[in-house]
């Protein structure tokens, strides 16, 4: 499969001239599969610029929400395929026993927050509970488990053939719990991210910034390769970036959790942080890469496009 | 693997159960008991750690419970097998002993543990020992006990 980062920030956009390089969008990440179809994970600001480079003719969209967050699903309402009649669009995410998923994604896309209600996009939307069990996703398998995050929040297990893909953007394991002893089994997103081939991980804070922000709902350095190392992930990708951290601080980041991973019996080649726009080939390339028009380079023009 | 991942409810039980000083112990579905915290540790004589899992019997067996009089209560009437049993809290007061031979009268209150998705996945126990300086130490947040 393929994987391409569309946005690695967490919390809120953080644009401007010292993020250039990491990039200033929020979580959203494209897959491709082997068939050549494509899933989206989360709904960020990233997902904005995602959308023009789809082709307009695409059947079907497919997008994994994690969790509710506005980091996560702001960009939705700016999503491309959204308005268009020819569109069908299938969106997954967490359960609640309190509303449906579309009711809770309405309480964003309605007045006063936005000018348009769910009801009036004119593409063809269904919003479904990720099931419990795996389903099936083109020729992907998908598995969903609630991980440790403030509110329910889910994690996603991907399989697609021989490759494995683990996404868990928004994950504070460590939370209350000592994660370099713990049993396998009291670690959240464990089964999840075992062996995983490629492992997206939420790494926000440093060792130093932690103190003030434990409990949030987020990981710092030590805890997110100590994650990564516990489930034997064979590669990772440090993601969900604070957006106070500059890309010269992310590249400091960066550096002390290679260390970390090294201290820990690992090759640091195999941890890398997001960067907006990377793409990673994981495991075999897709047969098939869909046509592709060019994202929009800068928030302004794809405003004026749109 | 020491055993299937446990639902994320567990585990964050057991993070809360590890993170305060009020004795408590986590229960899975069946009974087994699957953690229990330093406080009640404390109380119990001996850590989790040393311990480990252990079967429903085992545990009732290591622990006790007994009434006033010295006589086994029966299993099915403690506060965690009616949690676990029939979903809902339950409260009682009794005895429990611990490894070294003390004995404990304490207060103990069950919850069911309901998953979002899949029901009562366990169960957790507060208890808190009836004896005042043993209370004290606990409010307070030392497990010495003056005497």
């Amino acid at each position: 499969m393929r994987v391409k980062i569309w946005g690695a920030r967490g919390s809120v956009p953080a644009p401007g001239p010292e993020m250039n390089r990491y990039g200033g969008n929020t979580s959203s990440v494209e897959v491709t599969l082997s068939t050549g179809e494509t899933l989206i994970i989360d709904a960020g600001t990233g997902i904005r610029t995602l959308g023009f480079s789809l082709p307009p003719d695409m059947p079907r969209i497919n997008i994994l929400l994690t969790h509710l967050h506005l980091d996560h699903i702001q960009g939705l309402m700016f999503f491309p395929p959204c308005f268009r009649a020819e569109s069908t669009i299938r969106i997954w995410g967490p359960s609640s026993p309190e509303a449906s998923l579309e009711a809770r994604i309405a309480r964003y896309i309605s007045a006063p927050l936005s000018p348009v209600e769910v009801r009036e996009l004119p593409c063809d939307v269904s919003f479904l509970d990720a099931p419990a069990s795996e389903w099936k996703v083109g020729g992907a398998t998908i598995r969903a488990e609630a991980v440790t995050h403030r509110g329910p929040t889910l994690g996603f297990r991907i399989t697609d053939g021989d490759t494995t893909l683990c996404y868990i953007s928004d994950h504070e394991p460590a939370l209350g719990a000592p994660l370099a002893q713990l049993e396998p089994e009291w670690i959240s997103g464990y089964n999840l991210a075992r062996n995983a081939d490629l492992l997206i991980h939420d790494c926000q804070y440093t060792d130093d910034e932690y103190p003030g922000h434990e409990g949030w709902g987020h990981s710092r350095v030590t805890d997110a390769v100590t994650f990564g190392r516990r489930v034997e992930a064979k590669r990772m990708l440090l993601f969900h970036h604070d957006p106070m951290h500059t890309d010269s601080f992310l590249d400091d980041l960066h550096i002390a959790a290679r260390q970390k991973w090294a201290e820990l019996g690992g090759d640091p080649a195999q941890i890398e942080i997001a960067r907006e726009r990377d793409e990673l080939q994981v495991g075999p390339a897709p047969a098939k890469l869909p046509e592709r028009a060019s994202a929009p380079a800068d928030s302004a023009q794809a405003h004026a496009e749109a | 693997m020491s055993g299937p991942q446990k639902p994320l409810e567990l585990i964050l039980a057991r993070n809360l159960v590890t993170s305060i000083a009020t004795p408590a112990f986590l229960v899975g579905r069946d009974g087994t008991l699957l953690f229990y915290n330093e406080a009640a540790g404390a109380l119990l004589g001996v850590p989790f750690e040393e311990m480990g899992r252990m079967e429903p019997g085992e545990w009732i067996g290591s622990f006790g419970p007994f009434d006033g009089d010295g006589n086994p209560i029966p299993v099915a009437e403690l506060p965690l097998t009616v949690a676990l049993r029939d979903g809902r809290p339950a409260h009682a007061n009794f005895n429990i002993r611990s490894t070294k031979g003390e004995h404990h009268e304490i207060a103990a209150s069950g919850m069911p543990i309901i998953g979002k998705d899949h029901g009562a996945s366990g169960a957790i126990v507060f208890f808190w020992p009836l004896d005042e300086d043993r209370a004290r130490a606990l409010a307070t947040g030392s497990h010495e006990v003056s005497r």
